[in-house]
């Protein structure tokens, strides 16, 4: 009873201080009084599991605030109709991994989780930590490669594709009269005639991470380049991908005067920056993009215009792979979790998508044909875009990879390979230190070598 | 100096084994916990361990990538420990006046120090950032081009050293300051009657009076540079190209990001020994215990 | 005298610098979070060219993170931790002073682990521990990992000051009828002070300003402290340049408001005892 009402004093407070600022008034003496009784709380030793109301705790890496916003609401709603509490701890994508895996190691397990890796759902699988989702999961039909089995088994109940495409000004396309690239001797020519007068033509990532490998290398898939085979042995610098990957090198050598400087510090919200202030002409995101510039750069809205990454022949296109989903932890609340998600997944995760409505692009083939998720403002305002980016699902010509998602089936090598960030480095040793492209690649294998 | 005898003093006793063991369990269980983490072969903290006993101490030991961040780490020592006591040295002797205003200097002058490193570091990012950087921008009115400040290594050492220096330089010229201050302007007198000139001065009084100060400034400083993670990893995350990993940030990515929790561990420990060599061998040059006969 | 004014110019002009050298990027930062938004896109001005007067961007950044929640648990936290380092700093060095105590130099020198294995690699360790106890995810469990930073320090510090005091003082004292512990508080305390608050204002320091034990330790968003509120923001794609400055302006003006009426204690202090150090 007692935890029970010092629990409430802290979830009150996090409440208060999320409404409108103007109006609220944290005194001083109830945060005090807050910060003691939680201290009181936790030195007892009691997390509320023993305590009368059951309590699960669900780590969150979706920080926007509509999206927490979305979250907060539904454990509200939650704790309405079974008076079970869902606590919601935020943090950002980065670093969800390893608060999940300090949380376990420290006996204190988060009861459901966040994940945009299929390598740590398959480290977290492995090591026994999760409960299989199966029954949840085969409720639906879903696009393709998002599920990510384990031993036929589903750890993990995903709740977007990111895919990664090139959006492009297209005023500025009329008014030099240019065309949509299908090759990247286009790309590059329409990136040069667009940079000038202190704006760039496009903005790349180059850096040792995952924005780099997440925005940078459609053009290298979209030739087809495969890192690994289908058992698992590198093939990136066999005679028939590391041509290619040369190929590739070059090709980002030849963009790199189009781009801004400081493009290896460059992160996803530069990128979103650059562009909605006009900066660059191209820049390539998922429906996040369109989301920001609706918000901040409304003119920009119109001016906007979207293709695949093109590859070197004109032939075929690709976009890069992304996604994010929920885990179930293996905990004394397990069975509690379970309900909890069962309810959420079918009465909340339309709502949840909302929050960023063209960014959270719907795994559940479902949602596409559900008459709330269209009743979005921006669903329905972005129809061509929406069209565009469902045809992903369903196209064949279309080539969707990234780097941790490489070979036949979830595996903690592609994963390793994606840490080592091999390829942004062979990036920047062609860009920026006047390697050969054939060094570069042998450099990379060798370091990717290193870790399968 | 005495035992134990009266009833205070061995309450005092207790007090003291009581804080000592509270203090020596919070700061030593986990030393042996992480030397114990690197004899194991782990890919994360939670998933199942092989032992593997010194083989992660051999692979890490071999491998280049361990040896270069020892050099990074000992360049970038040696670099932000130079400057902070070379520059806190002259700030020192320039603030060991008074003139009006002093205080305020003072206080803007320690400010850096202050300051969590997630705050020097925006600050820095933001003046070197690469389109819309004050310092980029200046630079390249002064002819000097865009500069790669994070893509050319050598800039990215020279951008943490920098900030390093700025954010710690501060403690330097204090603790100087505070030594200055006690050291009696007789010997100034005699030397000036002497007819010692100032730099003479300098080198023949203030040195050897500051000199027990520079002694403990430059140990601990040496092992807080050494081990600074915060700054390289918000500034540069070891890059271009591990131009700046040293060894925790090296420990860090193997353990947290490569699913390499004992290359990590193993790598953490050895920066724990080198630098335990090092100390002990400053010990032996300069003790402790130099002025324990007075008591 | 011609002389004399060049040596005082010269010196006002390289205090001058050296208070440039500090303040310009902290002023560059208040500056950027008081400028409106698409000035921070345009080439920068000296001194700001329009200041926006809603100061928006803070406005945004309390939307985002919730600042007197994480600056309440900075200070709270701060102070817990100063408090603690004094009573075990001065309990530790005054016994290894005062009394015959074997393995002093190791005893000491053993404190020093504490700041030679890098914090991330003992935060989880801590982590561990704390949870055992039943203290994880507690503002306590960050109270006690700063400790571990700021206790070598102290004792380091302390033991300097109570290595030169000379024991005469304390035995008139006991002469006079004074237990030890009243020795002790009669004269040592008092006499040592100086010492005392420039370990507090240390232990302060380093308590505030610490992100990695307070990231690990904590997943609450109702415990976070404000490095990590304002780290978190980093990742963020709602945060600009403006926040951020904003974020770090907030941080920064309070610590120079209090260091300015308490640095001259801050630098008596040092004078008085870490030399002996």
């Amino acid at each position: 009873m007692e935890n029970h009402k010092e629990l409430d004093v802290l979830t009150m407070q996090a409440n208060e201080a999320n409404k409108d600022r103007k109006t609220q008034k944290l005194e001083r003496r109830d945060i005090l009084k807050a910060a003691v009784a939680g201290a009181a709380l936790f030195a007892g030793g009691a997390p509320a599991v023993h305590a009368q109301q059951k309590t699960i705790r669900f780590l969150n890496a979706e920080p926007s605030r509509d999206s927490v916003k979305a979250l907060r609401v539904a454990a509200a709603e939650y704790e309405r109709i079974s008076k079970v509490k869902v606590i919601i701890d935020t943090v950002i994508p980065d670093d969800a991994y390893n608060k999940l895996q300090a949380s376990i190691a420290a006996g204190t397990p988060y009861d459901i989780g966040t994940l945009a890796f299929a390598g740590h759902v398959f480290i977290l699988a492995d090591a026994g930590k999760l409960v299989p989702l199966n029954k949840l999961v085969s409720k639906h039909k879903w696009g393709p490669r998002i599920l990510f089995p384990i031993k036929g088994q589903n750890y993990w109940y995903p709740y977007d594709y990111n895919f990664c495409w090139m959006y492009y000004r297209k005023d500025l396309y009329e008014q030099k009269g240019l065309k949509v690239p299908t090759t990247w001797e286009q790309m590059a020519e329409n990136a040069k005639a667009l940079t000038g007068d202190g704006k760039f033509g496009v903005a790349q990532p180059l850096g040792n991470n995952a924005a780099a490998q997440w925005m940078s290398l459609g053009y290298m898939w979209a030739d087809g380049v495969k890192m690994l085979d289908d058992n698992f042995s590198l093939v990136i610098d066999n005679p028939t991908n590391k041509p290619k990957v040369m190929a590739y090198f070059d090709f980002m050598k030849k963009l790199s005067p189009s781009m801004p400087q400081g493009m290896t510090q460059a992160l996803f919200g530069t990128v979103l920056s650059q562009y909605s202030s006009g900066q660059v002409a191209h820049a390539p995101y998922a429906g996040r993009l369109m989301e920001v510039i609706e918000d901040k750069a409304p003119d920009l809205v119109s001016k906007t215009g979207f293709f695949m990454y093109p590859d070197s022949a004109g032939k075929g296109q690709a976009i890069n792979h992304g996604y994010d989903g929920w885990v179930v932890l293996n905990t004394p609340m397990k069975d509690e979790s379970l309900k909890f998600m069962e309810w959420f997944t079918e009465n909340q995760y339309i709502n949840f998508l909302h929050s960023a409505p063209l960014h959270f692009q719907p795994p559940r083939l479902d949602v596409y044909d559900d008459p709330r998720w269209r009743a979005h403002p921006y669903v329905e305002k972005h129809a061509d875009l929406v069209e565009f980016m469902k045809s992903f699902l369903t196209r064949k010509d279309v080539i969707i990879r990234s780097v941790d998602t490489e070979g036949p089936r979830v595996d903690l090598r592609p994963a390793k390979m994606f840490e080592t960030f091999a390829i942004t480095e062979g990036l920047q040793n062609v860009v920026y230190n006047g390697m050969s492209s054939s060094d570069a690649v042998d450099i990379m294998a060798k370091k990717y070598r290193t870790v399968l | 100096m005495q035992g134990f005898r009266t009833r205070s003093d061995k309450a005092l006793k207790w007090a003291f084994i009581a804080s000592l063991s509270l203090i020596l369990l919070l700061v030593l269980l986990p030393v042996f916990h992480a030397i114990q983490l690197s004899l194991y072969q782990s890919e994360s903290f939670i998933s199942n361990k092989n032992w593997v006993g010194i083989a992660n101490y051999i692979r890490i030991l071999n491998d280049a990538v361990f040896w270069r961040a020892l050099w990074i780490g000992l360049v970038f020592g040696f670099f932000t420990i130079a400057l902070q006591v070379f520059l806190g040295i002259i700030f020192a002797l320039f603030l060991d006046r008074s003139f009006p205003g002093l205080p305020i200097i003072r206080g803007i002058v320690i400010l850096p120090y202050l300051l969590p490193t997630v705050v020097v570091a925006l600050a820095f990012q933001w003046m070197l950032d690469g389109t819309l950087g004050l310092l980029t921008i200046w630079a390249e009115q002064l002819g000097l081009g865009r500069p790669s400040w994070f893509e050319n290594p050598y800039l990215a050492m020279a951008v943490i050293v920098v900030s390093s220096v700025w954010t710690w330089t501060p403690f330097v010229t204090v603790s100087f300051l505070a030594a200055l201050q006690t050291i009696p302007k007789s010997l100034y007198e005699a030397a000036k009657v002497d007819g010692a000139s100032l730099w003479s001065q300098f080198w023949h009084v203030t040195i050897p009076m500051i000199l027990p100060m520079l002694m403990v400034i430059i140990l601990l400083r040496s092992i807080w540079m050494f081990n600074k993670f915060d700054i390289v990893w918000l500034l540069t995350k070891g890059g271009p190209s591990s131009a700046t990993e040293h060894l925790p940030i090296l420990a860090y990515r193997r353990a947290f990001l490569q699913y390499d929790v004992g290359g990590g561990a193993a790598v953490a420990t050895l920066s724990f020994l080198i630098l335990s060599v090092l100390i002990l061998i400053y010990f032996h040059y300069f003790p402790l215990e130099e002025k324990e006969s007075s008591n | 005298m011609r002389i004399k004014g060049g040596v005082f110019l010269f010196t006002l002009g390289t205090i001058a610098l050296l208070g440039m050298w500090s303040f310009f990027p902290i002023y560059w930062m208040i500056v950027s979070s008081i400028r409106p938004e698409r000035d921070l896109f345009k080439t920068p001005t000296f001194l700001p060219e329009t200041i926006d007067w809603q100061l928006t961007s803070y406005q945004n950044l309390l939307e985002l993170t919730d600042y007197p929640l994480q600056f309440m648990n900075s200070i709270v936290v701060a102070m817990a931790v100063v408090f603690i380092t004094l009573i075990i700093s001065v309990i530790i060095a005054y016994v290894v002073t005062r009394y015959r105590v074997p393995g002093k130099t190791m005893i000491v020198g053993s404190m020093l682990y504490a700041y030679m294995f890098p914090p991330l690699m003992l935060a989880i360790p801590l982590l561990s521990i704390f949870a055992t106890l039943g203290l994880s995810d507690s503002l306590i469990a960050v109270v006690l990992a700063h400790c571990t930073l700021t206790i070598p320090l102290g004792v380091w510090m302390l033991w300097g000051f109570f290595k030169v005091m000379p024991f005469d003082l304390e035995e008139a004292a006991m002469v006079d009828g004074c237990s030890r512990a009243g020795a002790f508080f009669r004269v040592v305390l008092p006499l040592s002070l100086p010492g005392i608050i420039t370990v507090s204002i240390f232990s302060f320091l380093l308590s505030w300003t610490d992100y990695v034990f307070a990231f690990v330790l904590v997943s609450s968003d109702t415990n976070k402290t404000l490095p990590v509120g304002l780290a978190s923001l980093i990742g963020s794609f709602d945060a600009r340049w403006g926040e951020l400055m904003a974020g770090a302006t907030l941080i920064a003006i309070p610590l120079f408001l209090m260091f300015v009426f308490l640095g001259r204690y801050f630098i008596k202090g040092l004078a008085a005892g870490a030399v002996k150090g």
